[in-house]
């Protein structure tokens, strides 16, 4: 059984035109060192949801009725998070996060709740839960422990340039045309802002491929009004070394099988 | 001044007799430096047969390794403004502001830009591989070029555009978009960083990366395309500054006496160091299949030291480091321009600028090393040789 409850401490945004994101709360709390206490520790994705919330912030400075925002949505994916309901209300309010609805949902239902709320992105540490969701249809990316010393200053959001899908090749499956319209969302929003100083940073990373993969990804996401800030190509180089030098939040991919690798 | 009464003396490798070395070497001891044995007869020629390189270059060899894991190979990272010639777009920039400049550089993508000081550079480093790539088929061992730039990605299209357009066979990037480049140097095991501007390479230099800044000659004498020849000098750079150190506080004569006394003890080694030992074990591989003479690789060790005095401790430093350098050329305080000159090196390291824009002046590609105690001396030009 799914429910929603709305955080009634955190104004609600235009469903409509903002940028649902949800996360999951394994990966916003910590309960690892659990100590049954009111409120959870913080968790890998905290300086996440900070960055995310700074970027809103930073578009209401520009426009004070900004409408493209980030709406952030917790959810639970399991039957034992589903029954912490206040645990999770209260430890939201505790630290103040910009958290406009809660969905608990358990295992089975997860996905449906993804759908039943418009989520555009889901994020998760669980490779498992966003193979699922990804599979019905809803665009994931896994977050991971490095995470946890992301800034929480700046958005900085990946893309695979090895996945960015040219216009002229076969028509999307309806699951990726998800990739597209968010690069093409955080396309708009990054335009809001000058070179320097942006509270988003989207970085354009090509891990097997060489210039010319790169040459045509930042053309594909050019034409789609998404301006690169930063670009990486590997050609095949091992990724760890420069992905930790990079400090991305998540990585943007159009084809499935980046979950995979 | 003192006036030294030798010429300047070109020094073979095999004309130098046998040294003494210290027991506190700091390097492999190797035996003398007479003429190596002869080859071994049987590895005369190609053990291997060349893969054919068809077409305009070959985008893919077939089984061999084509894109190297950079800690395997000897990763050349240059910046954009050094690779190409980029001072109209930099005016821009600094006249008009960077959204300007963006704005400029994507008016202008389809222009190709034209070659920068290190462009002659790079394209032997490409030699090299065509090389090592026909005799070790199979090899990570080769360079690799990386292109890092403080620029935003708006620039890359252009960057990569001006990459096809001059047939180079770079397929890594690195931009930036204004976040410091030096975490991102050693993530890529850089072995070298040139770029225009100095504090970037003084950063490098601190992170213990080899790095130099480079500048547009007025004139550019023609370089081998086939050659690499890589010239260095010998104190601050691929030495410590220790000497000049001495030289700068106590003068010529004090600077003698300390060499002579410290001759067999070692000196310690410069950022350029181990740069020159990654050229070495290439050049190696060369002479492993007995193409010692024909070698794409040479290098030089351009000194204003004396060969009869204060040269000699530099030349066993570089023996008890295992390092072989083809030519050493002591100039006693001769000026090194018209010897670049006629050497015609790729690149040439200094770490004083007094020598770089001498050598500049000639149409030497010459690169700063901002290292040392020399650093401190960069408004007097002194013409006091060692």
């Amino acid at each position: 059984m799914v429910s929603t409850i709305q955080n009634t401490d955190v104004k609600q945004k235009d469903a409509d035109l903002a940028v649902v994101v949800a996360v999951t709360t394994r990966a916003v709390f910590e309960s690892a060192d659990d100590d049954g206490g009111d409120v959870y520790g913080v968790g890998v994705a905290f300086p996440l949801l900070q960055a995310l919330h700074k970027v809103n912030e930073r578009l209401l400075e520009e426009s004070p009725a900004e409408s493209l925002l980030f709406d952030v949505i917790l959810i639970t994916t399991d039957d034992e998070q589903q029954q912490q309901c206040s645990r999770i209300t209260g430890s939201t309010r505790h630290y103040g996060l910009e958290v406009s609805r809660f969905c608990f949902s358990s295992q089975e239902d997860f996905t449906e709740s993804l759908l039943k709320n418009n989520v555009q992105l889901f994020l998760t540490t669980d490779r498992n839960e966003a193979l699922r969701a990804s599979q019905n249809g809803v665009l994931s990316a896994l977050l991971d422990q490095q995470l946890a010393s992301c800034p929480s200053e700046q958005l900085r959001v990946m893309i695979s340039g090895d996945a960015v899908l040219r216009p002229d090749t076969d028509p999307v499956p309806a699951g990726q045309k998800g990739a597209q319209s968010f690069s093409t969302q955080l396309g708009q929003m990054r335009q809001k802002f000058g070179i320097f100083n942006s509270p988003l940073s989207i970085v354009l990373v090509t891990l097997h491929g060489g210039r010319e993969s790169c040459g045509d990804a930042l053309r594909t996401l050019r034409s789609r009004g998404v301006s690169v800030d930063e670009a990486h190509c590997l050609a095949g180089a091992p990724r760890g070394p420069i992905l930790s030098v990079l400090r991305s939040h998540f990585l943007l991919c159009d084809v499935v099988s980046c979950l995979e690798e | 001044m003192v006036k030294m009464s030798l010429d300047p003396v070109q020094v073979m490798s095999g004309q130098v007799k046998e040294l003494k070395v210290a027991p506190s070497s700091n390097g492999e001891s190797r035996g003398s430096w007479e003429a190596k044995e002869e080859f071994d007869q049987d590895h005369l020629g190609l053990t291997t047969k060349p893969k054919p390189v068809t077409g305009r270059r070959a985008r893919k060899v077939e089984g061999g390794v084509f894109f190297p894991k950079p800690e395997n190979a000897v990763t050349v990272a240059v910046s954009s403004r050094v690779l190409f010639r980029t001072e109209r777009e930099q005016k821009v920039f600094e006249q008009k502001g960077v959204e300007e400049y963006l704005r400029y550089q994507i008016e202008h993508e389809t222009e190709p830009f034209a070659p920068g000081p290190a462009f002659p550079f790079v394209k032997a480093l490409e030699a090299v591989n065509t090389r090592l790539r026909e005799l070790y088929p199979q090899s990570e061992e080769l360079f690799d070029i990386v292109l890092v730039t403080y620029n935003h990605a708006h620039v890359g299209i252009r960057l990569i555009n001006t990459i096809n357009h001059h047939n180079l066979f770079i397929e890594r990037f690195c931009m930036t978009g204004g976040s410091s480049p030096i975490g991102y140097l050693k993530a890529w095991h850089t072995n070298l960083y040139l770029s225009a501007d100095a504090d970037k390479v003084r950063e490098a230099l601190a992170e213990g990366i080899a790095a130099a800044t480079m500048f547009m000659p007025e004139k550019l004498t023609e370089v081998s395309e086939t050659q690499l020849r890589v010239a260095f000098d010998g104190d601050a750079v691929l030495f410590s500054d220790e000497s000049e150190r001495i030289f700068k506080a106590h003068g010529l004569d004090k600077f003698f006496e300390h060499e002579r006394d410290n001759e067999d003890i070692l000196l310690d080694h410069g950022p350029l160091k181990g740069f020159l030992e990654a050229l070495g074990k290439l050049q190696k591989k060369f002479y492993a299949k007995g193409q010692r003479l024909d070698c794409p690789i040479r290098t030089y060790l351009v000194t204003a030291r004396s060969a009869a005095s204060s040269g000699i401790r530099a030349l066993k430093t570089l023996r008890a480091w295992g390092l072989e350098i083809d030519e050493a050329l002591f100039l006693a305080g001769a000026p090194k321009g018209p010897m670049l000159e006629k050497i015609r090196p790729h690149i040439y390291f200094d770490d004083q600028m007094f020598h770089v824009e001498g050598a500049a002046e000639m149409g030497t590609v010459a690169a700063h090393v901002p290292y040392g105690i020399a650093q401190k001396y960069t408004k007097q030009k002194t013409s006091v040789g060692k």
